[in-house]
């Protein structure tokens, strides 16, 4: 992993204890303690308008959560569909864009809300929301590491479904790996080869690689050379 | 007879100027720019590095396959005159990689791009004020530097690509870039998704993908991005060897991704 993903992950499983795997919950409270906010949430979506909250650190983030979804309004539906992230310093500069939303999340306390898209091109799983009651834009450091904590909950929530976060020695992120144009590719053409969504694809890559020990980007080469394929049917690591 | 640079290059401000206008796309836009800048500058190849965000770079446009290697060898081994223009935000020119000096200041990268020919290198900075968002990279395969004509040339096309990249002319905050940025970047990932669909739809390279995918945006006017979307979504099928597709969507407006079952 690339310095920064090995720090917020050594963060996300310091805020864990016991032996299970490690929680979407726990990146939740690593993030509202090292992102410079009062609370964090992590919904899970399934299209603008399928949202279902996973986890949140405090009852302000799930009251937030919860009026998002009630008003049909905020940033997190707005950056779903746009796909960057949605940062709002001050909560009272967008009265006029969500109107039913922010007027009741100020009145809650919130001064500033920051989401994240759990994305990875065209593979969408959810939302990571910040917020802090006193306005203010994210310091620099605050907000790169706060775009790591949204790629490490898209592979904890997609990992979840294949059962490999509970293998020894698991890490969400292998930094080097996923900038490598491979990765992309080859879930393309799991896709193709198995017929499934993008989103199975990516896990069922993940879930090969973790199960062989071996680099996500490596393996991922090896199918983009036509050395491995994916065949309908039981994969290491994977429940049927 | 052929224009001259200064007519061709007046020529790509205003091709870069109007696809900033109508139906933009980000990812069509920066390959162009990479291709005009080997065609107008003299030089052999160009890359286009961004900053994800994350305080690393990715590569998201290159006009060859040796540009791309060269571009990603650096990433991943952290070193090498894109790197380095990234974190001082000046322009760093080498007109020979093979001297003795250039080998002890990059010993991974210096040998690796000798071998794959480039014998110079010019990487100018993409600056919004004190930020650097990313850098274009100019590969040549004789060793001499870019005369001072093409520097200023490319100097002015980095300009543009800056002011595409982040679309909203007055960018105001840093929070705004970072939300420009994150787009593109995820764009870049999807024509990488929709690649390996058509690679394996049709037998062949995720290179000949790109080719049918960029050849049928172009001849179809449907930008690239969107394309990508659509090949994902499955209401778009490129056939092999041709421009001809099969849509079910219509062909202008904002993609919305229907909800999933």
């Amino acid at each position: 992993m690339s310095d920064r993903a090995a720090r917020v992950w050594a963060w996300i499983t310091a805020a864990h204890d016991g032996d299970t795997p490690v929680p979407v919950a726990a990146l939740c409270h690593a993030a509202a303690l090292r992102l410079g906010v009062d609370g964090a949430s992590v919904t899970a979506m399934s299209g603008p308008v399928m949202r279902e909250p996973v986890c949140a650190s405090d009852e302000l983030s799930a009251r937030l959560e919860e009026l998002q979804f009630t008003t049909g309004e905020g940033p997190g539906a707005d950056d779903f569909r746009v796909g960057s992230p949605m940062l709002i310093a001050e909560m009272g500069s967008v009265v006029a864009r969500w109107p039913g939303f922010v007027s009741a999340a100020m009145a809650a306390g919130a001064g500033a809300m920051f989401s994240f898209p759990l994305q990875a091109g065209a593979i969408k799983a959810g939302i990571l929301t910040l917020y802090r009651a006193l306005p203010g834009p994210m310091a620099a450091e605050e907000l790169a590491n706060g775009l790591v904590f949204a790629d490490i909950a898209l592979r904890l929530l997609l990992d979840a479904s294949s059962g490999v976060i509970g293998f020894p020695g698991y890490r969400p992120l292998d930094g080097m790996s996923e900038s490598r144009a491979e990765v992309h590719q080859a879930t393309g053409m799991i896709s193709v080869q198995l017929g499934v969504s993008l989103e199975e694809a990516f896990v069922r890559l993940r879930a090969h690689a973790f199960a062989s020990n071996a680099a996500l980007g490596d393996v991922a080469a090896e199918v983009v050379d036509r050395g491995l394929r994916f065949a309908p049917g039981a994969q290491p690591g994977q429940e049927p | 007879m052929a224009a001259s640079v200064g007519e061709r290059l007046a020529q790509t401000f205003v091709e870069l100027a109007d696809t900033l206008v109508v139906g933009f796309d980000l990812m069509e836009f920066l390959h162009t720019l990479t291709e005009r800048s080997v065609e107008l500058l003299g030089v052999d190849a160009a890359g286009l590095l961004l900053a994800d965000g994350r305080g690393a770079l990715r590569m998201v446009a290159a006009s060859t396959e040796q540009a791309r290697v060269a571009e990603l060898f650096q990433i991943q081994n952290d070193e090498g005159p894109c790197v380095d223009c990234y974190r001082s935000g000046q322009v760093v020119s080498i007109s020979d990689i093979g001297a003795a000096d250039i080998a002890k200041r990059w010993p991974r990268f210096a040998p690796a791009a000798s071998q794959m020919g480039f014998a110079g290198v010019h990487a100018i900075p993409m600056q919004l004020r004190d930020q650097v968002i990313g850098t274009l990279n100019l590969f040549r395969t004789a060793p001499d530097g870019l005369d001072s004509a093409a520097a200023r040339a490319a100097r002015a096309l980095v300009d543009v690509a800056t002011i595409g990249i982040l679309q909203e002319r007055a960018v105001r905050q840093q929070e705004l870039v970072a939300e420009q940025l994150q787009a593109a970047l995820h764009s870049r990932v999807m024509i990488e998704q929709a690649k390996g669909i058509l690679a394996e739809r049709h037998h062949v390279t995720p290179d000949q993908a790109f080719l049918m995918l960029r050849r049928y945006a172009r001849n179809n006017n449907r930008p690239l991005t969107l394309l990508a979307a659509d090949v994902i979504e499955g209401t778009a099928d490129i056939v092999k060897s041709s421009s001809q597709v099969r849509t079910r969507q219509p062909p202008q407006g904002k993609a919305e991704r229907p909800a999933r079952p």
